[in-house]
């Protein structure tokens, strides 16, 4: 499964992830913070400019700003019916703002990079009993589980199939669902001997 | 001690792979193609992998998989409804949903181990997940959409209530849907322990 990181080199690649991480939250609480319509379209205009200076390197991301500003269009709409077209002008800049910041940093920093600042960050809730430092393990498990999930499905479809003469469709959740508790069990057993847990 | 010391070994490795196990299955319900409604809040499945979770998990664990989710959603795994994925999308007006999720999952497991006793029959058990689906899958995903909708896109409360109803019809359908794959699991696999109860 691929990331919506970009291959293609941009000054943002060379930031430090954590740095990347930090001014993103700064500057999205920031913009939470703040209503003032002129604030707003001067950071829109900022981060727009951004944006567009990291060129092909924004690629991957850019059928998400599409959704947030036909998201914001559409907010921004119902508060201009409500009687309030200045403050859905300033909430739709904000979601446009704060998603393409998001963006930025999803297309210019390598997913281990950011899940080694993710490790660090969630560090404290290991205490919570939450098992921050196996995270790269669950990630990679999820990961396969996620094709199995599909290889699983068509042999069931398959089989449905050719009993029936018809798509299986939706019965096969149940039984597909079973399958995969069944292959997780075994998964867990694995872990268990190889792993030492 | 080393009965009790193998009994917790094998614990901690059944919950990483179950963990791990209920957070693929969101992003595989995520593959499932999402409509889009106005204000930019899309219908997907995803909700029912948050409410099947908590059902079969239990609180903690559920809790867990979506965490353990939304982490991979952040660093930058296309993984929702539509390919998308990474930091932005906490930042749209559907991001109070997508935060609801651990949540949630948490909700519908406490529900779910309170309601169903030890020797539950499968239709008891089917009619426990509905309840908890409607508990930690409606109740607070959309109490935390509301939020999302009114902080982010600073819309009233009634706008935001309003604009969260149209999807209540479609979450009760898949609340139904757990229950019939909750039926299903608990006659085909008798020793479950759904939302994580004693057996």
């Amino acid at each position: 499964m691929g990331t919506l990181y970009s291959e293609i080199p941009s000054w943002m690649h060379r930031l430090p992830a954590g740095l990347k991480l930090f001014l993103l939250a700064l500057s999205s609480v920031l913009l939470l913070a703040l209503s003032d319509l002129r604030i707003q379209a001067l950071a829109f205009a900022a981060i727009a400019l951004l944006y567009a200076s990291l060129g092909a390197a924004s690629r991957p991301t850019r059928r998400l700003v599409v959704v947030a500003v036909i998201a914001s269009a559409l907010v921004g709409g119902l508060h201009a019916a409500t009687g309030q077209p200045w403050l859905g002008l300033a909430s739709g800049l904000r979601l446009v703002s704060t998603t393409m910041l998001g963006a930025m940093l999803t297309a210019t920093t390598r997913f281990g990079d950011l899940l080694g600042v993710a490790e660090w960050l969630l560090s404290p809730l290991a205490r919570l009993g939450l098992p921050v430092e196996r995270l790269a393990l669950q990630l990679g498990l999820m990961l396969r589980f996620a094709e199995q999930f599909f290889v699983q499905w068509q042999r069931l479809a398959d089989a449905y199939r050719v009993r029936t003469g018809r798509s299986g469709g939706w019965r096969l959740l149940a039984p597909l669902t079973i399958h995969m508790l069944i292959t997780a069990r075994k998964v867990a057993d694995a872990l268990a001997i190889r792993l030492k847990l | 001690m080393p009965m009790t010391s193998e009994h917790h070994t094998e614990t901690r490795a059944q919950r990483i792979a179950m963990v791990a196990l209920f957070a693929a299955l969101l992003a595989a319900f995520g593959m499932i193609p999402k409509i889009d409604l106005p204000l930019g809040v899309p219908i997907t499945a995803q909700t029912t992998g948050v409410m099947l979770a908590g059902c079969m998990l239990g609180a903690r664990m559920g809790f867990q998989a979506m965490v353990l989710f939304l982490a991979a959603v952040a660093l930058g795994l296309p993984l929702l409804s539509g390919g998308r994925g990474g930091m932005g999308v906490f930042f749209l007006p559907s991001a109070g949903y997508l935060i609801a999720y651990p949540m949630a999952a948490a909700v519908a497991g406490m529900v779910m181990r309170a309601l169903a006793g030890k020797h539950s029959s499968p239709a008891r058990l089917a009619a426990c997940a509905f309840a908890a689906s409607v508990a930690g899958g409606i109740v607070v995903v959309h109490a935390f959409g509301v939020l999302g909708l009114m902080l982010l896109a600073k819309l009233s409360f009634v706008q935001a209530a309003v604009g969260t109803l149209v999807f209540v019809p479609g979450d009760l359908v898949k609340c139904a849907l757990v229950a019939l794959i909750v039926h299903t699991v608990a006659r085909g696999l008798p020793d479950w322990r759904f939302g994580g109860r004693r057996l």
